[in-house]
């Protein structure tokens, strides 16, 4: 029987391994790719570890250095395995997979879910028209183009003004595609203002904001896009319908928590993360069954991601020893604009600061407030510039928490 | 001449002038209207008249796309020069058109000595209405009595146990539920005043359906009231005042059951020729003696005309245009399995009258545990539309979310459309040319076309026999067809057993639906060459996340599979999936 079974050989997967291993619990990773690494090995470009190693680096050599450890520790890696099922509810948990050796059961004390996010698809932003082929996700043309070396069409249509579809418009630039326009919703990118000055300023990239995809129109294959205006909250405008030919549309339009495996054993969800619901230490409502990284919610950096995953590895040290609960969980709540909050509650006995992710509503300088149900400012912070796009890691103190059944946090707005 | 009394009576109520001619019941006819409407309008008036047996629908309509239909028509006739003198071979029977119809014919015909051809235009079997439609198997309760409708879809759909027990395709009879509530007969609310109203929908209006059900020959109907109809169906909608509850309803997957009766007809001796588009025939006097396509001509004896909303041009190419079809979209939406406890039965809401020219529509499941929301129905002038409009997305959302009020719609994974193919007479056209000899009409198969099937194809041959076919029975006929296995659904002995014969088995391509490399590979060798045709057989890139994960890997089997290059994989058609330049090959 493992000590813990680490589902996802991503970066938070790893990370959480890595961090088990070191303490000594026999740990094994289950990874469906060939490889370890998740969608790192697809990311080319740098910017990643820059908040944990103090570098810029790519993709692959992010995971390069964890992969590193998980080998010097011995981690046992079970590669192309597919996890079918689990049975979570007792003590002793029974993970079945399939792989290309056989079906296995596994035996374990306890899991960490770590099975990243998925892509949103043409259907989930209803885009009308036909369903020929050349319609892509960010994901597929990364991998399409880096693995492959095929470019998807000539002229191509990015839709999403964040960091991903700002990188793909870079990366299709650079590989020669004959044109590129790329469209959003919003006012303004939504993305990272270094990536809008060195992905698309930089070359001289067409965009057009507050403008969306309403019609795709091509029978066997994309022959162009009804393109459409939309006011602040994303309404098309009738009238300003524009047909722009292109052979090519990517959707780069967020992701979302892979969270199919975790409804299964009964885990709860958190419809603004649509991750699950956890605690401070990233356990689910299951008992014993922890998640970490892209599957709890999207984090915009790596390092954050790896962040939860330590989180989720003391959690899993606490599950172990059989440390003290407390005798009723307190809720923590998104309050006023804030769109996404995890942690959802403190549950666990314990002297650390509880580290929450939050992201904010509005944009500016503003307040981070931590209160009570009586409106009762508990703790605060400042912030000099917060927006939607970035996530803001906050540590709630837990001796303000005493007595508390419940507290709200929110963003102010100077 | 009764019948000429008849149609200017009923022209008489539109205001334009349109002028007609008969022959032997089927009707033309001429003139201009303003409206798409209109043409649409004025056909289906006619073709109400009784003794109408065809309405040929000529008039044209302000916009009528004449440069279109003359290109189309030159394009088939330089095909048609290219090819005519190409002679592939010589059969018994050819059949046009790769969908239910055509393959559920061409499979009973294989139980004959005979030598068979089905030509498809498309690039795999099933892309035409066979692929887009609810995979419902209704009971027969809607088709009017007297009607050759009802006859072979009460027949077609007792049918299909052995049909599907043969074939190795999913089948299960889930049972209809149509609710009765407040709405039902609005219309006739200010005629029931009090409580008249809701006795009469609650208390007679169901053993109306009912007794019209009876003599349709469906049985086992009940009605059902109060706390039962939530047993029935635990999330239906509270104000259900009763519901009629049908055992008989399946559903199945259509797209499974074409391609299994494809493979089982072609084991059976019959030649499917895939992107192969018929384009004119050859003819001698009354007989056509060649069918002309784009591959070359297959000199022939009989003709089954089962093309779908374009039968009326093959059967004009044929010299045998005897109906118009008037191309009516319906758009469907699909919902994420996760939801798959939500519904049970095949459910409506009964409306009464039901809104114009829809089987209503509804809630149903999948085969395969999602859930169906539609179909729509609108007239539209492009036989090849199956695109969706958002407002389209919200209409059906608005028009079924009183059945379901708590559904979570926003697990909506995919929407599509398909195209039925009524005439003008809203009949199913089963029967011998009048003016071409061999030539045999399966036409108008709109819903439901699919119930119906498989009394179709018994139908269909018996009209054969009496043109003249000689049906001796084929030996070696072998009724069965084995699926391709699914690892989804294997006990984990039977599948670590498959692992152990072959490692593929244990290799997972598509996360979502849980669809092996093995199962991919096995559709390559059945003749699946197109990432949808594999989609289709082995629901690789139907789940969740549509394809996102899967596309790309699934493109790389069929590479290599088939010993193409990545860049030239097609997702169906001519639809290269990716059309971008190739690293290295620049310049
Ligand atoms: C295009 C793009 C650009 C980005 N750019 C940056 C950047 O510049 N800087 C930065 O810091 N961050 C960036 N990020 C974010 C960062 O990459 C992610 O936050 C991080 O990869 C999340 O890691 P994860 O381990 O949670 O998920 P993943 O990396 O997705 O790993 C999950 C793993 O679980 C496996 N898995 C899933 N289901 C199963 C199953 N049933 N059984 C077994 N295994 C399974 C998957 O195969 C995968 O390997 C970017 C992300 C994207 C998509
Ligand atoms: C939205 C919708 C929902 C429906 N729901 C149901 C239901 O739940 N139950 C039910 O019983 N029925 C239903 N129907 C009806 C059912 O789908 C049809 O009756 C049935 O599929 C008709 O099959 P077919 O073979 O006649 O036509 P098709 O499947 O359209 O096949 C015709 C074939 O002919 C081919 N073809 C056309 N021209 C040529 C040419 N020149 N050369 C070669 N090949 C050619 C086409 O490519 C096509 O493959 C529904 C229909 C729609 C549109």
């Amino acid at each position: 029987m493992k000590d813990i079974v680490i589902i996802g050989g991503g970066p938070s997967g790893m990370a959480a391994a890595v961090r088990l291993a070191e303490k000594g619990y026999d740990v094994a990773i289950i990874e469906r790719k060939e490889e370890l690494g998740g969608i790192l090995d697809q990311c080319i470009h740098d910017g990643f570890g820059t908040k944990i190693f103090g570098v810029a680096l790519s993709g692959p050599e992010f995971a390069g250095e964890f992969i590193e450890q998980v080998q010097k520790l011995g981690i046992d890696v079970y590669l192309k395995t597919y996890v079918k099922s689990v049975e979570a509810s007792g003590k002793v948990k029974e993970i079945i997979t399939v792989s290309p050796d056989g079906v296995e059961i596994i035996k374990t004390k306890s899991i960490v879910y770590a099975i990243g996010c998925r892509e949103r698809h043409q259907f989930e932003i209803k885009i009308g028209g036909t369903r020929p082929a050349g319609v892509y996700t960010a994901g597929m043309v990364q991998r399409l183009v880096n693995l492959y070396g095929i470019l998807p069409g000539k002229n191509v249509v990015i839709v999403g003004g964040g960091d991903v579809g700002m990188i793909v418009a870079r990366h299709l630039y650079l590989e020669g595609v004959d044109s590129i326009l790329v469209v959003f919703p919003e006012e303004f990118f939504a993305g990272l203002p270094r990536n809008v000055q060195q992905c698309i300023l930089d070359f001289g990239i067409p965009y057009r904001p507050r403008t969306v995809v309403k019609e795709i129109v091509g029978k066997d294959r994309v022959e162009g896009v009804i393109l459409v205006q939309v006011d602040e909250k994303w309404n098309p405008i009738s009238g300003t319908e524009e047909f722009y030919p292109c052979d090519a549309v990517i959707l780069s339009v967020g992701l979302v928590p892979y969270t199919k495996k975790l409804t299964d054993i009964g885990a709860e969800i958190d419809p603004r993360t649509k991750g699950p619901i956890v605690n401070e230490f990233f356990e689910t409502t299951v008992r014993g069954v922890f998640a970490a990284g892209n599957l709890v919610q999207i984090f915009d950096y790596v390092d954050d991601a790896v962040e939860s995953a330590y989180l989720a590895a003391e959690g899993v040290e606490k599950y172990l020893r059989g440390e003290e609960r407390l005798e009723r969980p307190i809720f923590i709540n998104p309050g006023e604009n804030v769109r996404t909050l995890t942690p959802h509650r403190v549950e666990w006995k314990d002297e650390r600061p509880i580290t929450a992710f939050m992201r904010p509503a509005i944009e500016g300088k503003a307040w981070i407030i931590v209160r009570n149900e009586r409106g009762e400012i508990l703790e605060k912070s400042f912030r000099r510039y917060v927006r939607p796009s970035t996530l803001e890691r906050i540590e709630i103190s837990r001796d303000i928490l005493e007595n508390a059944e419940e507290v709200f946090i929110d963003v102010r707005g100077l | 001449m009764g019948l000429k009394f008849k149609i200017e009576k009923v022209l008489k109520k539109f205001p334009y002038n349109i002028s007609f001619e008969i022959r032997d019941n089927i009707v033309f006819l001429y003139g201009e209207v303003e409206s798409y409407q209109d043409w649409v309008e004025i056909g289906l008036a006619v073709g109400k008249i009784k003794g109408v047996e065809g309405v040929v629908n000529k008039i044209k309509w302000k916009g009528y796309p004449e440069e279109k239909i003359r290109k189309r028509e030159e394009r088939r006739r330089k095909l048609y020069e290219e090819n005519k003198d190409k002679i592939i071979g010589e059969y018994d029977v050819v059949i046009i058109g790769g969908g239910v119809i055509g393959t559920i014919i061409a499979r009973e015909l294989s139980k004959y000595k005979l030598k068979i051809a089905l030509l498809e235009k498309g690039s795999d079997v099933s892309l035409g209405a066979s692929k887009a439609n609810n995979g419902m198997i209704h009971p027969g309760v809607a088709p009017p009595k007297n009607t050759l409708k009802r006859k072979l879809n009460v027949k077609g759909n007792a049918m299909y146990d052995r049909l599907c027990e043969e074939l190795g395709v999913r089948f299960k009879r889930v049972g209809s539920l149509w609710l009765i509530t407040p709405r039902t007969l609005q219309k006739y609310r200010k005629y029931l005043p009090g409580p008249l109203y809701k006795f009469v929908s609650a208390y007679v209006f169901p053993y109306i359906v009912k007794l019209k059900g009876i003599r349709n020959g469906v049985k086992g109907i009940k009605v059902i009231r109060g706390k039962k109809i939530f047993e029935y169906e635990p999330k239906a909608t509270r104000d259900a005042w009763a519901a009629l509850y049908v055992p008989s309803t399946g559903i199945l997957d259509p797209y499974e059951l074409v391609v299994a009766l494809a493979e089982n007809a072609q084991a059976n001796g019959v030649e499917i020729h895939l992107n192969t588009e018929v384009v004119g025939f050859i003819k001698k006097e009354d007989k056509v003696k060649g069918v002309v396509t784009t591959k070359g001509t297959f000199l022939t004896r009989y003709v089954v005309n089962a093309a779908g909303v374009y039968a009326d041009e093959i059967a004009e190419l044929a010299g045998a245009r005897e109906y118009t079809i008037h191309p009516r979209k319906g758009v469907i939406l699909l919902f994420d399995k996760a939801l798959k406890d939500w519904v049970r039965h095949c459910v409506t809401e009964l409306r009464f009258p039901a809104p114009k020219h829809s089987k209503g529509g509804g809630i149903n499941p999948s085969i395969h545990g999602n859930i169906l929301w539609g179909p729509t129905a609108v007239e539209i002038p492009d036989k090849d539309d199956t695109s969706v409009h958002r407002e389209e997305i919200y209409e059906v959302l608005e028009r079924y979310k009183n059945i379901l009020p708590e559904f979570p719609t926003n697990k909506l994974i995919r929407y599509f459309a398909g195209v039925r193919a009524p005439t003008f007479t809203e009949a199913f056209i089963i029967r011998p040319a009048k003016w071409v000899r061999n030539f045999l009409h399966v036409a108008g198969i709109q819903s439901p076309g699919l119930a119906s099937a498989p009394a179709i194809a018994e139908y269909a041959i018996e009209q054969l026999k009496k043109m003249g076919l000689k049906l001796e029975p084929n030996p070696n006929f072998n009724p069965r067809r084995e699926p391709i296995p699914t690892i989804n659904e294997m006990s984990l002995e039977e599948l670590n057993a498959k692992i152990k014969e072959d490692p593929r088995w244990g290799n997972i391509i598509c996360p979502c639906e849980m669809v092996s490399e093995m199962e991919i590979v096995e559709a390559i060798k059945r003749g699946a060459k197109t990432l949808d045709a594999i989609k289709r057989r082995t629901r690789a890139g139907m789940g969740t996340c549509q394809g996102s994960y899967c596309t790309l890997k699934i493109a790389e089997i069929l590479s290599r599979e088939l010993g193409v290059p990545l860049s030239e994989i097609v997702k169906e058609n001519n639809g290269k999936l990716f059309d971008g330049t190739v690293r290295g090959e620049k310049l």
